[in-house]
């Protein structure tokens, strides 16, 4: 790594935070450099204080620092909020004409945004300005912004195309005359790097797609809004069904039907709505009808913090909806595992007719990040059929496996009933008691089918020495699932670096629990460290009630923000 | 004489003898014969109550979710494909009062299914509690006071959200019943059929007699297009009790929209015919991978 720059963009809702950070992120990626971005912000549309976070470098970035090199700030809150995050020799970006700052140093970079903008033709092209600004002190080619906005307002039309490159190209210069000698580092461009630039929403409702998502029905809630918003923008194209429930009562139910009727269905949510869905997650349950459902977290109880990141769902998720039934629980921990785990949602889901949860959380959905191109020659989307079905057809017929032939209405000459009851093989209304534990025990034979597919946790770090041996084991393994899988892979390269033996131990898959790899790959481990965003030690819980192995520390988070490698330092 | 509707179920029913619930069983099957459909073509929704076990009692698909709940499946059912009957059968419980919301958002959609309520006025399955359409003063073991909240007028309501069809009628009268579900399937659009059904059990009030006494059967020279006059008609409820067509209208139907948009519902590459044979086959892998092609162009937006 030979430069780790970080850039706080921060003001007030509705300034103009995520214009700005939109062309850097794009022009970044185009130039091959790995950027990091997360945006904090208010569950408001105006006014308050949010700030977007950039982190940019020539290889592979998976967190945010807490300091900054470069802040840009837009109101004089910002300043004051921030000043003391920007180190010596760092860059404080702001408009000397509306925002007051107390004693500047030399930090301190004044950029008349408002007059150059009024320059190029009206005050909203101020983002313009800061972006060009940027661009020149990071002494990136202005190029591809312009190219970027080419694009971006296409259809806008000539005029507004003219004016925003009128604008980037005043912000740059008007830095370049006036802070020529300005040095800040040597940022190279790696134009060879083919990455994407992609947010964490965006990644899962790529990988629905990708999966043959047929119908999807959701009610609108931050933070899964993200996800449902993406596939419904590619609806047309994909000739997916998706439908604005009047609650998530019925988006479950919506998607049931659909299910029902053959579709690929899914439906989005958080907390709240996860809550109101309960009853149909059970009711998923008995029916074995396969359906995706994403639940992006963010603190509770209740409404809890609207826009903020929490990790507190866990156990509820794998409790949900009442009585007994087997279900898929997974937590990716970066944008290429979550477009890859939903498409295996979707498969897995469909092939053991099971509810299959993807927890994802504020942090997650709203983080931008350079990967690697997914390779699309890996993605499988396959749905199970019958080949044959007896006369009558048993749809719940009992097999060895615990899967039953699922078909659809009108696949032949056949019918059949999905009952919220428990049933008998022909899906009527049954209180045998005989019968009723036959079903029991079918729909939980599936588990161990379950148990071997996708989803091993990831071991990062000191080498991996399998059969038994400890020589080379890392003393120190951090445990942790889905977002924090960035956080601590870095917190693992830095105690590396100071000669630290420590891995990273990553569950992607949290049900069934990879029970055997668990063991195996933390035998031998002298400390065991959870690190999650929760009170209760949730993970650190199912890992205990599961194998037995009890962390010897936990490093807890619950004020609705994400952890840094800086905080998790603090604490071991 | 052995039945020979392809939609007759032969098993056991376990409502109360008596129930009008019968007599509904009864035009829904006689209904389904007349449509020129096989019992593989239709679905039967419901949610839970003594109504909504109807789906158990005809030969055809089946639906039974949750209490409440039968119109969302309903719709998941029918948008995704539309070449299904689709029939909801609830109860004035589950439609009126669980599932209340429901109703207001699924005519909203006009999403082109029959709903037929089996309206009790009384919730039978948990034995004779008040339900939402229940009369002002009726006493049950938890309003022994007497019910105090006004009773939901579905036909009115109905009427207010310009259901496509909108019709009223009475357990008893079988075949007049089969033919309003009739036409209630044949509408484009949402159909609403709320049909008075006396509960023997539970409702002491509003009995066969009650009803028979009452129900009068609109004739031809009542307009159900007059929006205006439908409504006066909805509020005639007492000594004397309209059944019949009491509304129609026309809107642009769900299937329609999705049809405006260009979006095709997919139905999955495997939805080919199963073969039927002497055992189960074994369940086999069907790629349902979209166009690789338009995945590839999605990422190079990213
Ligand atoms: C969530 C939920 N709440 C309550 C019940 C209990 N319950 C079952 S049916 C019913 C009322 C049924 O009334 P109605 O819909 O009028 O049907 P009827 O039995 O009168 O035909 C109730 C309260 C349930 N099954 N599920
Ligand atoms: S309780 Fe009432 S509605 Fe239920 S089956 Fe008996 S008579 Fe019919
Ligand atoms: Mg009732």
């Amino acid at each position: 790594m030979s430069f780790d720059i970080s850039i706080k963009i921060a003001g007030q809702a509705g300034q103009g935070i995520q214009s700005i950070a939109e062309i850097l992120l794009k022009v970044l990626k185009l130039n091959g450099l790995h950027v990091f971005a997360y945006q904090d912000y208010m569950s408001r549309v105006r006014g308050g204080h949010n700030f977007m976070q950039v982190r940019i470098s020539d290889s592979p970035v998976y967190s945010i620092k807490e300091d900054c090199n470069i802040l840009v700030a837009l109101d004089t809150n910002s300043v004051d909020v921030h000043r003391n995050e920007v180190p010596k020799g760092g860059a404080i970006i702001y408009d000397p004409h509306s925002t007051m700052v107390d004693s500047p140093d030399n930090r301190f970079i004044p950029i008349p945004m408002n007059n150059l903008a009024k320059e190029a033709g009206s005050p909203v092209l101020s983002n313009t300005i800061s972006a060009g600004s940027i661009l020149a002190l990071l002494d990136i080619d202005k190029m591809d912004a312009e190219e970027f906005i080419k694009k971006q307002f296409a259809k806008k039309g000539e005029e507004v195309i003219g004016k925003n490159l009128k604008a980037l190209a005043k912000g740059y210069a008007y830095f370049l005359e006036n802070f020529r000698n300005w040095k800040f580092t040597d940022i190279k461009a790696q134009k060879k790097n083919k990455t994407i630039l992609i947010n964490g929403s965006e990644a899962v409702g790529f990988g629905a797609i990708a999966g043959g998502c047929q119908f999807i029905a959701a009610y609108p809630m931050s933070p899964s809004t993200g996800v449902f918003t993406y596939i419904t923008g590619k609806a047309k194209e994909f000739n997916i069904i998706s439908e604005q429930a009047e609650d998530e009562i019925a988006a479950i139910n919506m998607a049931l039907g659909a299910s029902f009727a053959g579709a690929r269905a899914m439906t989005t949510t958080s907390g709240g709505g996860l809550s109101l869905m309960a009853e149909g997650l059970s009711l998923a349950g008995v029916m074995e009808a396969p359906v995706v459902v994403v639940n992006a977290q963010r603190p509770g109880p209740a409404t809890g913090l609207a826009t903020r990141t929490g990790q507190e769902d866990l156990e509820y998720v794998l409790h949900i909806g009442h009585g007994e039934f087997p279900r898929f629980i997974f937590a990716p921990g970066h944008h290429e595992e979550a477009f890859f785990t939903t498409i295996h949602a979707f498969n897995l889901s469909d092939k053991y007719q099971v509810p299959a949860f993807i927890l994802i959380d504020q942090y997650f959905a709203d983080t931008y990040a350079t990967e690697k191109e997914f390779d699309l020659n890996k993605v499988k989307a396959i749905s199970y059929q019958p080949s044959v079905v007896s006369t009558p057809y048993l749809r719940y017929k009992i097999t060895k496996d615990g899967v039953s032939p699922r078909a659809y209405p009108m696949q032949g000459d056949f019918t059949f009933i999905a009952d919220s009851h428990e049933h008998t093989e022909n899906g009527h209304i049954t209180e045998d008691g005989e019968v009723r534990n036959k079903m029991v025990e079918k729909r939980f034979r599936k588990l161990k089918g379950m148990q071997k597919e996708f989803g091993k946790p990831t071991y990062y770090g000191d080498k991996l020495v399998p059969s038994g041996s400890e020589k080379g084991k890392a003393k120190t393994v951090f445990i942790t699932w889905g977002s924090n899988y960035g956080v601590v892979r870095e917190t693992v390269d830095c105690l590396k670096k100071q000669k630290r033996s420590v891995a990273m131990l990553h569950f992607n898959r949290i049900y069934p629990f990879p029970r055997k790899e668990a063991v195996s790959l933390l035998k031998g481990a002298k400390e065991i460290i959870t690190v999650e965003n929760n009170y209760q030690g949730q993970f650190g819980n199912i890992l205990k009630a599961e194998t037995g192995i009890e962390a010897d520390r936990k490093i807890l988070k619950y004020d609705g923000r994400p952890f840094t490698v800086e905080y998790i330092l603090k604490r071991i | 004489m052995e039945n020979t509707n392809p939609f007759h179920y032969e098993g056991e029913l376990s409502w109360c003898p008596g129930c009008g619930d019968f007599q509904i069983l009864k035009s829904v099957e006689k209904t389904l014969t007349s449509l020129n459909k096989k019992p593989s073509e239709v679905v039967l929704v419901s949610g839970i109550g003594q109504a909504a076990k109807l789906p158990h009692y005809i030969h055809a698909n089946g639906f039974n979710g949750l209490h409440g709940r039968a119109l969302p499946p309903a719709f998941g059912i029918k948008a995704f494909n539309r070449d299904l009957t689709v029939l909801v059968t609830t109860g004035d419980g589950d439609c009126y009062g669980e599932g209340g919301n429901h109703l207001i958002h699924a005519i909203r959609r006009n999403i082109d299914i029959t709903v037929i309520v089996h309206n009790n006025q009384v919730y039978g399955l948990t034995k004779g509690q008040a339900s939402p359409t229940s009369e002002v003063g009726m006493v049950t073991k938890t309003q022994p006071y007497g019910v105090v909240s006004l009773p939901f007028n579905p036909i009115a309501f109905a009427i207010a959200m310009d259901t496509p069809f909108v019709a009223r009628s009475y357990s008893k009268e079988i075949d007049f019943t089969a033919e309003l579900i009739r036409q209630g399937v044949e509408t484009k659009g949402f159909a609403l059929i709320d049909i008075l059904q006396p509960c023997v059990s539970f409702n002491k009030i509003n009995t066969y007699q009650w009803y028979s006494q009452r129900v009068y059967k609109l004739d031809n020279t009542y307009d159900p297009t007059n929006r205006v006059k439908a409504f006066e008609k909805s509020l005639e409820w007492g000594d004397k009790i309209p059944i019949g067509v009491i509304y129609r209208s026309q809107r642009q139907t769900y299937d329609e929209t999705l049809d405006r948009l260009g979006i095709k519902p997919q139905i999955n590459p495997a939805h080919n015919l199963i073969q039927r044979g002497s055992s189960q086959g074994v369940m086999c892998g069907v790629n349902t991978l979209p166009d690789l092609s338009k995945v590839k162009s999605l990422l190079s937006e990213f």
